[in-house]
């Protein structure tokens, strides 16, 4: 076992990673026994767990960044509705071209993680606090915009938008993954090969020896809760391809499993240590999971009892793991 | 120091005249809103924010929060709504399943946070999502209306005299909430559990360096909020026709946002129970005010948002400017 | 003087690397204030935590009112009469004075808690202490003066017998220290018995009646106030052999140019009006004793914290001329080339959950970085320098950093300001913490480096690392600057006499 952790390519993966994997695997192995027609219809439900992945994927690697400080930014849900339903507006009643719609919603992400970063970094409010009135103020925004109407996007059969859809799937090969997977290796490249991902890993260890190098932190601060928040922009253009509807009023459970996700994947809570690969395993376990509670014929009831499980354990992992070692 | 300068450094003095400022701008441009009708309608949908305020001013004062109440509340009326319904459980019991509920969620979240060590917010974020889904696996449940047998429970909010359309109808809840006001605003200043919540919002490790309970007590914050969230499902169910499963999420802003308004610390140590109420009548002003001056109800979800923000940075440069001082 | 109270005898506490308490014997008798003297790290507070129980002896005997005792926590000293008033305040700032005394023995009629009685409580204790403070006042509203008189009045309601009081005089005004004279006096008439531990020469000989002085975690010897001087006091705190030779002569050239000119700087109540010259090349050794200031005047140079006035100029490089330079922030600092090596390195220094490489960069990533990517081999090459030339004691460069010894930590920290290339280095407590031999290698880096024309500002509480390291000495007391000598003309009692100078 000790030969095997110490292993060049397991030790480069995280011991805890492959586990992870492990875990995956053998989730979908208990799924194809345990539920009846599960294996059979295997490819339906790894497409519905792909699409879930797509979106959830891009809110867990946003949220990575803003714990990696020691933050945390839950309106993360309700901003990817926000998003969603002002793109979707600008779409259906102003009749504005898709294409830019699509950049309207990655804008108003954009703004949401400015404002929840200047908020944090440089006016020192607590996280949570800003959490909490950001989630309100996009769901406000989100129903005041579009006069509490849901919000619908071009199905695969439009003629004319219906390339929408393809940033999903393409006659059945998964662009989305592509994508996610392009996007999970900039975060990686953003987060362990930059200078703002450096600083950011470092504050969230120790703040104020970070300030006293003469880093300016606060800028540093900020840039993780605008990835973030660009993140969420980008997580509703995926939400919206593959779902095509938006209502107002809701999104608060995706917080959740994105949280859910980072920190299963082996980022803590306290900051300072975050792995994109874990968030990446960790948001497919998500996925693969909320997809086998309803294959079980249980319905959101259960995801969000047994999601909510999931976090309290995972923190209070890693709650204990840190104990332990001071 | 003059008298009425520190009646206006007092934020609760603020939040009243707010609220007063607020009523005379409604009665000036609503006819609708001088009714009778309007202002006992506004109490009845007041009773459970309040509750919930006065429960949750607990959690912050230590520091914490408790993002649980809004679904938390959702999810005992049903539950106990639906055991009225399907299982023929007296409306007496009702209540106190719904008391003891909101103990034991209130309990689990104390253990998670004071014993285990789990961030507040994270916590409870958790449990919201575990009470939602709890409620979710109930139907949409109405509790027995005023005429039907167990109707009676309504009257610990609203008395009415006299039937058809001679009835009148007078708010007792209102003078329920002020008694209750005055009993926790007794328990926060004049019973070791409430200066010991102050102590631990103050200074949790010199207060267990006194050789207090901290864990103990910190469960006990978590507790006692839990049992007030469980009387407001009641008010709730109470005013709801029919309890919906999966809504929730969000009310618990306006408690939240209430406490805030009311001057309670953003960082601990310090909140009253009058301010909470006082500030809970601003957002309640607010959110069903607004409407009668020809705002969308959704703005009020903004402007809560907002308003808690406000606040919170009041709270942040006032200890600025003490810190300067000192 | 009354009959022994308590006796602690041959009182022995090893902790990982350090022999804290080497057989330490004390005693406190009924109705004397018995002083308890050393240098900052001799053993005297480690003595009195084991007393009320915070650390358990390894060996040794406690002996309190006739009965051998072993307390396990403060709590069980303070119910046997055993209090102490510690030098940081142990308060819950939000609840009101009386509230504070009374916590965790809260009287109470039913469940209501008797505050009317609490507050009578404290007046008759305040009465006693003949101190004013209203006890229904916020604890955090109140001046760590009187903050402190509360601490004192708490330990007096424990029906105490014996009283610590840890350096109580620290964070006193001159009024305030009077009015705690009075309350000693005080207690000592109602035949308590007070330890008291203090630097202030002056006051030892105002107010006790024995010393204590201890030196290097071992006993030195007890004296009887009124028959000793000061110097005989001071000779048994430093009077250890000095196996480091110390220096004679400055090794800075006299017509090194003036890197850094500090005129007139003033930071709160800690950093008052205080100006001095580093020269190139030079390690200008700032003394005192512990709250003497000379860490804030650091932090505010630095613009770790902020300042309220003062003037800091720095040579320019290309032109040699000094130059008036801003300072707000640690940003500001750096880019002037200066470099700050806190005193606390695990919260200050380094990032002990990031790897060698990952620290010794933080302060100038930009320089090995193409853009806002890293450059991952060219850090690693510097890294991998710098630990060679440091000879920091390590597996590799991606080794975390709480892996490591306090030394060679210490020795990242350098790195981390070597590759930035700054050419003021403030080390403030250098060897804090670091065992013997690592220690010696710091002090031959810190003179490599000032040869190699790097300017150092060294803050340091051991006299003997003052009188090896230093070419020239500030002496600080009480925020403010009492003395500056060249090492030629410097000695022990010199220096300490003007760190223990009261200014007015």
């Amino acid at each position: 076992m000790e030969k095997f952790k110490q292993n060049p390519v397991v030790k480069k993966i995280g011991f805890n990673r492959i586990i992870l994997i492990g875990v995956l695997i053998l989730m979908y192995i208990v799924f194809c026994v345990a539920i009846k027609g599960f294996a059979a219809a295997g490819a339906d439900h790894l497409m519905n767990t792909l699409n879930y992945v797509y979106f959830l994927g891009f809110l867990s690697l946003g949220v990575t960044f803003s714990i990696a400080t020691g933050g945390i930014d839950f309106s993360i849900g309700p901003v990817m509705f926000c998003c969603a339903l002002i793109g979707g507006y600008c779409f259906n009643s102003y009749k504005q071209p898709l294409g830019l719609c699509i950049f309207y919603i990655v804008l108003v992400g954009l703004a949401f993680g400015i404002f929840n970063g200047y908020m944090i970094a440089y006016q020192s409010i607590p996280p949570f606090i800003i959490s909490m009135a950001s989630m309100n103020i996009a769901k406000g925004i989100g129903a005041v915009f579009t006069h509490v109407n849901s919000q619908s996007f071009p199905q695969s059969s439009d003629p004319v938008n219906g390339w929408f859809t393809r940033i999903v799937s393409y006659d059945g090969f998964p662009v989305g993954l592509v994508v996610f997977t392009v996007a999970a290796v900039i975060c990686g490249i953003i987060m362990y090969n930059t200078k703002a991902g450096r600083y950011i890993l470092c504050l969230g260890s120790n703040e104020e020896a970070v300030r006293l190098s003469g880093v300016d932190t606060r800028k540093y601060k900020m840039i993780a809760y605008v990835i973030c928040g660009i993140c969420a922009g980008i997580a509703a253009v995926y939400f919206v391809a593959t779902y095509t509807t938006v209502q107002p009023g809701y999104g608060d459970q995706y917080n959740n499993e994105a949280i859910a996700g980072c920190v299963m994947g082996g980022t803590s809570m306290t900051g300072g240590i975050a792995s994109i690969l874990g968030t990446v395993i960790g948001v497919f376990i998500i996925s693969l999971l909320q997809e086998g509670i309803l294959a079980f014929g249980f319905g959101k009831d259960i995801q969000l009892i047994v999601t909510g499980i999931i976090v309290i354990v995972a923190v209070y992992a890693d709650v204990t793991a840190r104990r332990r070692k001071n | 120091m003059t008298k009425k300068k520190s009646l206006l450094n007092d934020q609760r003095f603020i939040a009243a005249l707010v609220a007063i400022v607020l009523v005379v701008i409604y009665l000036i441009f609503s006819k609708e809103f001088r009714k009778y009708t309007s202002f006992l309608s506004m109490l009845d949908f007041s009773y459970y924010d309040i509750l919930m305020a006065y429960g949750v001013t607990f959690p912050l004062i230590t520091g914490g929060v408790d993002l649980s109440i809004g679904t938390g509340m959702v999810c005992y009326a049903l539950v106990a709504g639906q055991m009225v319904r399907n299982n023929g459980l007296p409306v007496g019991a009702a209540i106190v399943l719904c008391l003891v509920l909101g103990l034991a969620i209130g309990i689990l979240n104390g253990v998670l946070i004071g014993v285990m060590g789990l961030a507040p917010f994270i916590a409870t974020l958790s449990t919201c999502m575990i009470t939602r889904g709890i409620g979710s696996m109930c139907s949409a449940t109405p509790w027995p209306t005023t005429s039907q047998a167990g109707g009676w429970f309504h009257s610990i909010f609203k008395w009415t005299f006299g039937t058809g359309r001679q009835a009148f109808k007078f708010p007792f809840g209102i003078i329920l909430m002020l008694v209750l006001m005055f009993v926790l605003e007794f328990v926060l200043n004049h019973t070791k559990f409430g200066r010991y919540t102050i102590a631990i919002g103050s200074n949790r490790e010199a207060t267990a360096l006194s050789g207090i309970n901290v864990k103990f007590y910190h469960v006990m914050v978590y507790a006692v909020c839990g049992l007030l969230v469980g009387f407001s499902s009641v008010a709730y169910a109470a005013v709801t026709p029919t309890v919906q499963p999966g809504t929730g999420a969000g009310l618990e802003m306006d408690a939240i946002g209430g406490v805030f308004v009311g001057g309670v610390s953003a960082t601990g140590g310090y909140g009253s129970i009058i301010g909470s109420f006082i500030g809970t009548m601003v957002i309640m002003l607010l959110k069903t005010g607004l409407p009668y001056i020809g705002l969308q109800s959704n703005w009020q979800q903004i402007i809560t948002g907002a308003v808690l923000i406000i606040s919170v940075m009041i709270d942040i440069v006032k200890k600025k400017g003490a810190a300067a001082k000192a | 003087m009354g009959d022994v109270i308590l006796t602690m005898k041959g009182i022995d506490k090893s902790f990982p690397g350090v022999h804290a308490l080497d057989h330490v014997d004390f005693e406190v008798r009924r109705g004397e204030v018995h002083a308890l003297m050393g240098e900052n790290g001799a053993g005297k507070s480690t003595l009195m935590k084991v007393l009320t129980g915070i650390y358990k002896k390894d060996s040794g005997t406690i002996t309190y009112e006739g009965k051998e005792v072993e307390f396990h926590n403060t709590r069980e000293a303070q119910d046997a009469g055993i209090v102490i008033v510690h030098q940081e305040l142990n308060m819950v700032g939000d609840l009101t004075v009386a509230q504070n005394i009374f916590i965790g023995r809260e009287p109470v009629k039913g469940i209501r808690i008797d505050d009317k009685k609490m507050i009578e409580d404290s007046k008759a204790l305040f009465d006693k202490l003949k101190i004013e403070i209203d006890p229904t006042a916020k604890m955090k509203d109140l001046t760590v003066g009187k903050q402190q008189m509360c601490e004192i009045a708490k330990a007096i309601s424990h029906n105490a017998k014996v009283i610590i009081f840890d350096e109580p005089s620290a964070a006193l005004t001159e009024k305030e220290i009077d009015d705690l004279f009075a309350i000693i006096r005080d207690l000592r008439a109602q035949n308590m018995g007070i330890v008291y531990i203090s630097h202030r020469m002056d006051e030892i000989k105002v107010i006790t009646d024995r010393v204590t002085v201890m030196r290097d975690g071992g006993y030195v010897g007890t004296l009887i106030t009124k028959d000793c001087t000061k110097e005989d006091i001071i000779n048994m705190m430093v009077g250890r052999v000095i196996y480091e030779e110390p220096k004679t002569h400055s090794m800075c050239p006299p017509d090194a140019p003036v890197v850094l000119k500090v005129e007139n700087l003033n930071a709160g109540r800690m950093v008052q009006d205080v100006s001095f010259e580093l020269h190139k090349g030079e390690i200008l050794g700032f003394s005192g004793l512990m709250g003497a200031g000379r860490t804030e005047t650091a932090r505010a140079i630095f613009g770790a914290d902020p300042k309220q006035s003062g003037k800091i100029s720095i040579m320019n490089k290309q032109t040699g001329k000094l130059e008036e330079v801003t300072i707000n922030s640690p940003v500001d600092a750096v880019k002037a080339g200066i470099g700050y090596l806190s005193e606390d390195r695990r919260r200050y220094g380094v990032v002990v959950g990031k790897s060698i490489i990952e620290n010794s960069t933080l302060a100038c990533l930009e320089d090995y970085s193409h853009g806002i990517f890293i450059d991952k081999a060219a850090e690693k090459k510097v890294t991998e320098k710098y630990i060679e030339e440091l000879a920091t004691k390590t597996p590799g460069p991606d080794q975390l950093v709480m892996n490591l010894s306090g030394g060679n930590q210490q020795k990242v920290v350098i790195a981390k300001w070597l590759v930035k290339n700054s050419d003021i280095l403030i080390f403030d407590e250098p060897t804090r913490g670091i065992d013997v031999g690592a220690k010696n290698e710091i002090y031959k880096l810190m003179n490599k480096l000032a040869s190699e024309g790097k300017s150092i500002i060294m803050i340091s509480s051991e006299m003997t690392e003052i009188l090896r390291m230093s070419d020239r000495i500030v002496i600080m007391c009480e925020g403010k600057k009492t003395g500056e000598m060249d090492i030629a003309e410097a000695t022990q009692e010199s220096i300490m006499d003007k760190a223990t100078r009261n200014i007015k």
